[in-house]
């Protein structure tokens, strides 16, 4: 039931992630200055080298990533004890994370300004893995 | 297949469906016409750099208080230097009822531009941005005439200039043409009188590149 309700909120928070990096992807898209709630870091980032990863914009890995993760948790409700899909989920989580914390860095000491939907992205991709974490462990006391 | 999986599919396939169908119309709604519309842009007003000749001029509707427009800078800075010869580049003023210390700033630049000096202060004035932003009007202006100093200007005529709104016209009508050109945010460019739609400010660049070709 634990492991239901972990894959349950991990499937919600990865929609959350979704539509924000859709909602950057539509930002980054535009000239104009950034809708920035916190701060006025939003258009420095944007317009850093750092927006694009191997060139490809940052929103859509975002994207790709809470799809991925997304479409993982609809995966695993087939079969909830599957040790296979959680420990995907757990790599997915971990290796999304750690992305975002290298972003986060690189806005910290390089660009020198935050971007509050990245970082509200990398916050949820944050508990993401600890609900991904939870889960694996829980599954693996059984 | 369980329902839990049916519903959480679904579920997915709604979300995507939403966002993507919104991000399509906003953008459609959002682009317009505008890049392929050539806007009239009134060529004598506004500072310059390069020829009056030049083959592609490149407006830039700014505001000194901007992060955007602080963030364009060494782009900007680097086409200065690179297509000097070949193109010009205009500096209007649109600043943000927002931005409390942008007309200020506007005002200085200005001032600056009666002796000479309008491009070391616009420079000088991004470069500290984050000094000035948040002070109050009165601490923002002590701010100003230091950087007025330190370029060596006349502080007193800018001091006098600045209290007296002696550029608030100019800057009143640059605001007026860019919003009749449809100028909403900043920085807006126009190569050529064309609205620039920029996804990255290296793009000008490219853009530049481009003209200069045709």
């Amino acid at each position: 039931m634990l492991l239901r309700f972990c894959n349950r909120l991990i499937f919600i928070l990865s929609l959350l992630g979704l539509t924000v990096s859709a909602f950057l992807f539509y930002e980054y898209s535009l000239s104009g200055p950034m809708n920035c709630p916190v701060g006025n870091g939003c258009d420095i980032v944007r317009a850093s080298p750092y927006s694009k990863f191997l060139g490809i914009s940052l929103p859509i890995l975002g994207i790709i990533f809470y799809a991925f993760m997304a479409g993982l948790s609809i995966w695993r409700t087939k079969n909830i004890q599957d040790t296979r899909f959680t420990g995907l989920q757990l790599l997915s989580a971990l290796a999304g994370f750690a992305f975002g914390v290298y972003l986060t860095l690189l806005e910290a000491f390089v660009i020198g300004a935050y971007c509050f939907w990245c970082v509200l992205s990398f916050i949820i991709s944050g508990v993401v893995l600890l609900f991904a974490v939870f889960s694996w462990r829980k599954r693996h006391e059984n | 297949m369980k329902t839990e999986t049916k519903v959480l599919g679904i579920i997915l396939i709604i979300t995507i469906a939403l966002l993507f169908g919104g991000i399509f119309l906003l953008s459609r709604n959002s682009s317009g016409s505008a890049e392929e519309r050539v806007a009239q842009i009134d060529y004598t007003k506004g500072q310059k750099i390069g020829s009056d000749s030049a083959k592609v001029k490149l407006v830039e509707f700014s505001d000194f208080q901007c992060p955007a427009c602080r963030a364009a800078e060494p782009v900007l800075q680097r086409i200065r230097s690179t297509y000097s010869d070949r193109i010009q580049l205009i500096y209007r003023h649109f600043p943000l009822y927002q931005h409390q210390n942008a007309r200020r700033a506007a005002y200085l630049s200005e001032a600056a531009g009666q002796q000479g000096k309008f491009w070391e202060v616009h420079d000088k004035i991004f470069e500290t941005q984050t000094q000035w932003s948040n002070l109050g009007n009165n601490e923002a202006t002590v701010l100003f005439l230091d950087l007025a100093k330190q370029l060596g200007l006349d502080e007193d005529k800018v001091k006098q200039e600045i209290s007296a709104d002696t550029f608030k016209t100019l800057i009143d009508t640059d605001i007026a043409e860019g919003r009749r050109l449809g100028v909403n945010s900043t920085p807006t460019f126009f190569l050529n009188g064309r609205k620039l739609n920029l996804q990255n400010f290296n793009d000008l660049v490219t853009v530049i590149d481009e003209e200069l070709k045709k």
